[in-house]
């Protein structure tokens, strides 16, 4: 999936204004989506499905809730692919944040690394 | 620092200087402050387990993590698990009989041994230790006191403090606690990488929302030279702003150094 293709999704739309692209140059703008594009595929999923993965139903109200099993699942997702794509340091930790801050602009609360160096 | 100074000040601080140690010295005072604190049938409700980051194994810290918690555990050198222990009712009757001996419970006020004996024990504590609702109600508030009073002395010892939930069933399991122990809250603490202030006091609803004279629907009505003393000593500051925008500066500036989402 390639960063324009991803940014007609409702979803990417949503994280763009809530975390206010508009003001980010646009080299920045484009690592970013090009991130989020690149750990969809990664997954096999949209970005519009990668939130609703985080997001289920109880069984017996219909009630929406966070998934704390999927939030777990995202994390090691995007430990490994820190990995694959050979980011160390603050970078892995920043780069790992960008696809956190899509889910948390789409009201998954979800934290992950911290860079305390 | 004055008490109402210490009380204004207090804020949940959620961005800590992950790199600046708590000196053990400190801690110590919290813990004390929280010991200090009233408790019924002089019971120790209150426990906790005083773990430093870096002295904890990377898998056991990853056990304490959910995907909501991460960040604060990273970040606070210090994480304090706050337990209410659910069996305060062994010991108390000595306890109290302890406190009639020595004039804490006074005769004035009815209180002896046979009343302990009598009637205490076996008509309001033993009770109360089966009824699991009203065990969780008395070890929650009885608790909660000792945890504010441990927070406040971590303000006045200058560190930066805030209260969370938590992964109970993984502390559990590497903090070994005992199944009496009903988890609380823990306290985060550490020196503030934000501003200390926070940026301003949180917003909070007058008194007379809340508080009622005589009955209810009687609101507590405000004295206005209080208000303003209390302005003067520090226990009413200055509000955040409804223009948030250095705020919003100063938490990009945080998310920048420590890689955070924004």
């Amino acid at each position: 999936m390639t960063s324009p293709g991803i940014e007609s999704q409702a979803s990417v739309k949503q994280w763009a204004a809530g975390a206010g692209f508009d003001h980010d140059p646009a080299e920045v703008r484009e690592g970013k989506l090009r991130i989020l594009a690149d750990f969809c595929t990664k997954v096999d999923k949209q970005p519009d499905e990668l939130v609703a993965f985080c997001i289920l139903r109880k069984k017996a109200t219909g009630e929406r809730f966070l998934s704390v099993k999927r939030r777990e699942a995202i994390n090691g997702w995007l430990d490994e692919f820190a990995g694959e794509q050979g980011w160390t340091g603050k970078q892995a930790v920043v780069n790992a944040n960008v696809v956190r801050s899509f889910l948390i602009h789409n009201g998954v609360l979800i934290q992950g690394s911290v860079w305390r160096g | 620092m004055e008490f109402k100074q210490v009380v204004g000040n207090r804020r949940t601080i959620r961005f800590f200087d992950p790199n600046r140690p708590v000196e053990p010295e400190k801690i110590q005072v919290m813990l004390e402050a929280a010991n200090r604190a009233s408790r019924a049938v002089n019971a120790d409700f209150a426990k906790a387990i005083v773990c430093y980051r870096d002295e904890l194994t990377d898998e056991v810290r990853e056990a304490l993590k959910t995907p909501t918690t991460t960040v604060q555990i990273d970040l606070a050198p210090v994480t304090i698990f706050w337990y209410g222990d659910t069996t305060f009712t062994n010991g108390a009757q000595d306890r109290l009989k302890e406190l009639v001996d020595l004039g804490a419970l006074p005769v004035t006020h009815g209180w002896t041994h046979p009343y302990v004996d009598d009637l205490v024990y076996p008509q309001v504590l033993e009770p109360l230790s089966k009824d699991a609702l009203a065990t969780t109600w008395a070890v929650s508030v009885e608790t909660g006191l000792a945890i504010a009073q441990a927070m406040l002395a971590g303000v006045d010892e200058g560190l930066g403090v805030g209260l969370h939930a938590f992964n109970a069933a993984g502390a559990k399991e590497v903090l070994k606690v005992p199944d009496t122990w009903v988890p609380m809250w823990i306290l985060l603490v550490g020196y503030p990488a934000e501003d200390a202030k926070g940026g301003g006091q949180r917003p909070r609803r007058p008194l007379s929302e809340s508080y009622y004279r005589g009955q209810y629907g009687s609101p507590w009505t405000e004295i206005p030279e209080v208000t303003e003393r209390l302005k003067r000593e520090g226990m009413i500051q200055e509000p955040m702003p409804a223009d948030s925008t250095e705020r919003m500066q100063e938490i990009k500036r945080l998310a920048d150094r420590f890689g955070l989402p924004s």
